[in-house]
């Protein structure tokens, strides 16, 4: 017969006196069985604690230190990188622009050196083309005055020629009639 | 030649495992036992093995290093498939893991070829008793019960620390279900079968913390010690060859009762750490919800009438 509540027999008086102390007892046989010690509890107690402590400061928060720093190492190597490439990239971008920019600007002024020469040249060479044909008219002209000059000359050396010609010819007709 | 054999069998030393850890000496009234011993052995051990971790520690890990790390990385994760909650992991991380060291190290310990075999001959009563320098520091039944009620006490400890002493002792001796009678009786008239029921389950909580003491220290020491209890027996049996298979099996044991400690340790403080109490708002919520779906069917249906009358 199952009793339930404070009806239960063996809840009432001398019954539940009996039943505290059949617990003590069975509790005292316990503690003697397994020989526990409440001094032995603590000691290993102790020796969890300084298993504890050493392995929380010598190993878990310095190694978590050092994970935590590598990862943010890691992950700021991995940014930079990141950072890197994207520089490069636009760095490469902006060298080609100047590249292509510069190719024109040389073109272009390649080109327009070209179309300067060109001119340069044309008006050096018209230049010397005016040069040459003051020059050729000059010499023309100095010629011109020279051959008048030589002719003058000339006819002068004639003269002087003919003159002298004359003297001596009428020396000698002097130096006969002398005779 | 018969009582000559009798008093050779009488005379030699008596072998046999105790339930409980021998006293090897005394420091005044305080026994040291070759469980003590064994676990002050494992300690230096542990101490050794974290200050070598300790000074060899480089941003570039070595060979032990990078070991531990991998085991580091896993004890996390698998603390945080139980918690679910990272922030509790990092909370009691250290303790379980320290907890787990200690006692995979004095259940390894425990089987090295020194323990149980190196010892001295005490006599009791004219019979000579052969008693073991050491002795698996969790095959006494102090060490698993220290360390379960230190588990027990803590978790509730911590508990109170995260979420409020109150709430704690409400979860044992529930007042705010008593008061509820008072409060929601008006309102609810199941609510005076519901909320002693509430706080028997409360009691019964307290009862569990009991419970949860007892399984895990009577666990971990009923492994260990069978577990020696087994080796003694095969190596009594044939002592070269025999035990070894048992050996290997308790190098697993050792390390899965390890593991099952410190992962209810790890529940245990995960429970403490939840308020139950929160889900009752959301509870009411969805009753709240299911009644506004009501109130819409009902206006829907009064709608169809009308438009049936017209």
């Amino acid at each position: 017969m199952v009793w339930l509540g404070r009806g239960a027999p063996e809840n009432r008086g001398p019954y539940k006196k009996l039943k505290t102390v059949y617990f003590l007892k069975i509790m005292n046989e316990f503690i003697a069985t397994f020989h526990i010690d409440w001094k032995l509890m603590i000691a290993q107690l102790i020796n969890f604690g300084i298993v504890f402590l050493a392995f929380y400061l010598l190993a878990a928060k310095p190694l978590s230190k050092l994970m935590k720093e590598r990862g943010e190492t890691i992950s700021k190597g991995i940014d930079d990188a990141k950072i890197n490439a994207e520089v490069l990239e636009k760095t490469s971008k902006e060298y080609e622009a100047v590249l292509s920019k510069a190719r024109i600007e040389a073109n272009k002024i390649f080109q327009d050196g070209k179309k300067e020469a060109e001119t340069k040249k044309t008006a050096m060479l018209e230049e010397a083309k005016k040069e040459m044909k003051t020059m050729i008219e000059n010499g023309k002209k100095s010629l011109e005055i020279e051959k008048v000059k030589m002719v003058e000359e000339a006819k002068k050396e004639i003269v002087s020629l003919a003159m002298k010609a004359t003297e001596k010819l009428m020396g000698s007709k002097q130096d006969l009639n002398n005779l | 030649m018969a009582t000559n054999n009798a008093n050779q069998i009488t005379n030699q030393p008596i072998h046999e495992t105790t339930i409980y850890a021998e006293p090897i000496f005394h420091v005044g009234s305080f026994q040291i036992t070759n469980s003590l011993l064994n676990s002050w052995l494992a300690v230096l051990v542990i101490i050794a093995f974290c200050v070598a971790l300790r000074y060899k520690m480089k941003q570039v890990p070595g060979k032990i290093q990078h070991v531990f790390e991998i085991l580091l990385e896993g004890a996390l994760s698998l603390c945080d498939q139980v918690t679910n909650d990272r922030k509790i992991t990092v909370k009691i991380f250290p303790l379980v893991v320290s907890l787990f060291i200690f006692i995979l190290v004095n259940n390894w310990l425990g089987l090295l070829p020194i323990v149980g075999s190196i010892g001295f001959l005490e006599n009791v009563s004219g019979q000579s008793f052969f008693i073991p320098v050491f002795r698996a520091g969790t095959a006494d039944i102090n060490t698993t019960l220290a360390l379960s009620i230190a588990i027990v006490i803590g978790s509730n400890v911590f508990g109170i620390v995260a979420i409020g002493a109150w709430k704690i002792f409400n979860k044992y001796v529930n007042i705010n279900a008593l008061r509820e009678i008072v409060t929601k009786f008006r309102k609810d008239k199941n609510v005076i079968i519901v909320a002693p029921i509430t706080f028997f389950v409360g009691i019964l909580e307290l009862i569990g913390e009991m419970a949860k003491v007892a399984s895990l220290s009577f666990r971990l020491f009923g492994n260990v010690f069978a577990g020696e209890v087994l080796l003694a027996s095969m190596g009594a049996i044939f002592l070269y060859v025999l035990p070894v298979p048992f050996l290997i099996l308790e190098v697993f044991i050792g390390l899965i009762q390890a593991l099952i400690f410190s992962l209810l340790a790890t529940v245990y403080f995960t429970i403490a750490s939840q308020d139950h109490g929160e889900h009752e708002p959301a509870r009411n919520a969805s009753h709240s919800d299911a009644g506004g779906e009501r109130e819409e069917k009902l206006a829907s249906i009064k709608k169809l009438k009308v438009s049936r009358n017209y």
